[in-house]
C-alpha cells in the first residue's frame, strides 16, 4: 500500500515535471541572462525613491485600511461559522460560503474590483477586504471553536443573555488570538498589495511594473528594494505587538 | 425550595445519567449529594438550572418552573441560582472583580453590560461579596494569576453576587489540595447559616459530606438509594451508595 502510494507520487511529480517543461539544463542555460539582469539592476537610481516611497506608503494603506475593515466584517461571520455558537443550519451555510470565497485569492478580487470601480488603490482596498475578511471569519471560527466551556457555563448559569454570554464568556478568550490573526494578516497583505499595482490597483507595485515595461532596471531595482524594506519594517513590528497578546 | 419530580436525562449517545429522580429540598437546607463518579451527582446539579437539558420530568426552584421555561423566563430563575464548579470556572482573562460583576449580569441592563458597563451599586455589591470571602485585596488581579483556593472562593463570590436563593456546587473541592476543604465547605458553610441560602453541594467524600450537610442524599447509577440525616448514614447505607 505504502508503495503504491510513493509510486502514483512519483508518478505525478514526474509527469508534473514533463509538462511544465522543467528542465535543469535550461535553468543553467539563462543564468548568464539572469546575472545580467542583475548586473543591469546596479546601481539603484535613486532618483525615482521619491516616487517608490509614495507607492509603498500607498500599498501600506491598502493593507492598513484593508486588514482593519475586514477584521471587524469577519466578526460576525466568525461567530456565525462556528460549530459550538452558531445553530447547525446557519453554521453550514456559512462554512461553505465562507470557503466558497476564501478559494479566490486577493490578486484575482483586485481583478474585478477594478473592472467595476476604476483603476486606483480603492479596488486594491476592496480586493484585501474581500480576501481578509473571509480568511479570518475562517481563523475566528476556529479560535471560538477552542474555547473552553466552562466559563461559558459559568456566565450563563447566571442567567446572563446570549449576547452577555458571548461578550463575558467567549470574548475574553479569544479576543488576544483575533488581534494575532488580524496582525498576521496583516502581514501577509502587506506582501499581497505589492503585487496588486499589477493589475492596476495601486501602490508600490505599478512603479515596479511601469518601470520593467520601460526597461528601465536601475529604477526597478530601487522600487524593489524600498518593497523589501517595508515589508520588514512592517513585519518586525507587527510580530513584536503579536508576541505581547500571546 | 427545589422540586424534582420524574427527573430523567438521557445524555448522547444514548447515556442514562439520571433515572427518575424525585427530590425536594426545603428552604435553608445544606443538602450533599454524595456518590460514586458517574453516579450522576453533576448531571443533577447541571439538570436544575438546565446547563442539561432534562429528557423527562419537571424542576421547580422558588416556586418557579425551570422545565419547560421560556429563555427570557429561564434567565430570571437561573440569577437567583448560584453556581459553583469543580474547575471553578473563572473568566481567565478578566479581572477579579469583573468575575464577580458577571454574577450581576440577570440583573443590570444587558446593552449597557455588553459596553462594558455597570451600576455603581453593582460594583458595590460585587466588592462586598470579595470582602466576604476575603479577597478584597485581590479585585484587580487578572483571575487566573490566583491560587486553585482564591479562585474557587472568587467563584464563591460571583455566586453570591447574584443575591440568590439557591446555590449549587458541584464537586467544589475535589480539583483542590484536600487541605483547602474545610475552608471551602466552611465559606459555604457560613453562606447557609448567616444567609439562610438553600445548598445543593455534591461531593464524593463521605467525611466531609456528614460533617458538613444537614442532609445526604446519596446517588448510585442515576438513582436515590439514600436519604436522610447525617447521623442515620450507617455502613449498610454506604454500602448501598457506593456498591459497583
Amino acid at each position: 500500500m505504502r508503495r503504491a502510494i510513493a509510486f502514483v507520487a512519483l508518478a505525478a511529480l514526474a509527469w508534473a515535471a514533463w509538462d511544465t517543461g522543467a528542465d535543469p539544463a535550461r535553468l543553467l542555460r539563462g543564468l548568464p541572462w539572469l546575472l545580467d539582469f542583475i548586473r543591469r539592476m546596479l546601481p539603484p537610481d535613486l532618483r525615482v525613491l521619491p516616487a517608490a516611497l509614495a507607492g509603498a506608503v500607498t500599498t501600506v494603506e491598502i493593507a492598513l485600511l484593508g486588514t482593519a475593515v475586514a477584521a471587524v466584517l469577519a466578526l460576525p461571520l466568525g461567530f456565525v461559522s462556528a460549530r459550538n455558537v452558531a445553530a447547525p443550519p446557519i453554521f453550514h451555510t456559512a462554512r461553505v460560503a465562507l470557503n466558497f470565497f476564501r478559494s479566490v485569492d486577493t490578486l484575482v478580487y483586485a481583478l474585478v474590483f477594478v473592472a467595476a470601480v476604476g483603476l486606483g488603490p480603492f479596488p486594491g482596498v476592496l480586493a484585501v477586504i474581500a480576501y481578509t475578511t473571509t480568511s479570518l471569519a475562517k481563523l475566528y471560527s476556529e479560535a471560538i471553536e477552542g474555547i473552553e466551556p466552562g466559563p461559558v457555563d459559568a456566565v450563563t448559569a447566571t442567567g446572563a443573555t446570549r449576547l452577555q454570554v458571548l461578550r463575558f464568556g467567549v470574548l475574553p478568550q479569544v479576543l488576544p488570538l483575533f488581534l494575532s490573526y488580524m496582525l498576521y494578516r496583516l502581514e501577509t497583505n502587506i506582501r499581497a498589495a505589492t503585487v496588486l499595482g499589477f493589475v492596476g490597483a495601486g501602490g508600490v507595485g505599478f512603479y515596479l511594473q511601469t518601470y520593467l515595461r520601460m526597461i528601465d532596471y536601475p529604477a526597478a531595482s530601487t522600487v524593489l528594494l524600498v518593497t523589501v524594506l517595508m515589508v520588514m519594517a512592517v513585519d518586525f513590528v507587527s510580530s513584536r505587538l503579536r508576541r505581547r497578546l500571546v | 425550595m427545589i422540586e424534582v419530580t420524574g427527573l430523567r436525562v438521557v445524555l448522547p449517545p444514548a447515556t442514562v445519567a439520571l433515572d427518575g429522580v424525585d427530590l425536594s429540598v426545603r428552604a435553608g437546607e445544606f443538602v450533599v449529594i454524595l456518590g460514586s463518579s458517574g453516579a450522576g451527582k453533576t448531571t443533577l446539579l447541571r439538570a436544575l438550572n438546565r446547563l442539561v437539558e432534562p429528557t423527562h420530568g419537571t424542576v421547580r426552584i422558588n416556586g418557579r418552573a425551570v422545565t419547560g421555561a421560556r429563555p427570557a423566563e429561564l434567565r430570571a430563575v437561573r440569577r437567583q441560582v448560584g453556581m459553583i464548579f469543580q474547575q471553578f470556572n473563572l473568566v481567565r482573562r478578566l479581572s477579579v472583580l469583573d468575575n464577580v460583576l458577571t454574577g450581576r449580569l440577570g440583573y443590570v441592563a444587558p446593552l449597557a453590560s455588553v459596553a462594558g458597563r455597570f451600576p455603581e451599586a453593582d460594583r458595590r455589591l460585587a466588592r462586598e461579596c470579595l470582602s466576604q470571602v476575603g479577597l478584597a485585596h485581590l479585585a484587580e488581579r487578572r483571575a487566573d494569576t490566583l491560587s486553585g483556593g482564591e479562585q474557587q472562593r472568587v467563584a464563591i463570590a460571583r455566586a453570591l453576587a447574584q443575591s440568590p436563593a439557591v446555590v449549587l456546587a458541584d464537586e467544589p473541592t475535589a480539583s483542590l489540595d484536600p487541605a483547602l476543604t474545610d475552608s471551602i465547605m466552611g465559606a459555604l458553610r457560613r453562606i447557609n447559616v448567616d444567609r439562610g441560602l438553600t445548598l445543593v453541594v455534591s461531593q464524593h467524600q463521605l467525611a466531609t459530606a456528614i460533617e458538613y450537610a444537614t442532609r445526604i442524599v446519596g446517588f448510585r447509577a442515576g438513582r436515590v438509594v439514600f436519604d436522610g440525616r447525617p447521623v442515620d448514614v450507617t455502613p449498610s447505607a454506604v454500602a448501598q451508595i457506593y456498591a459497583p
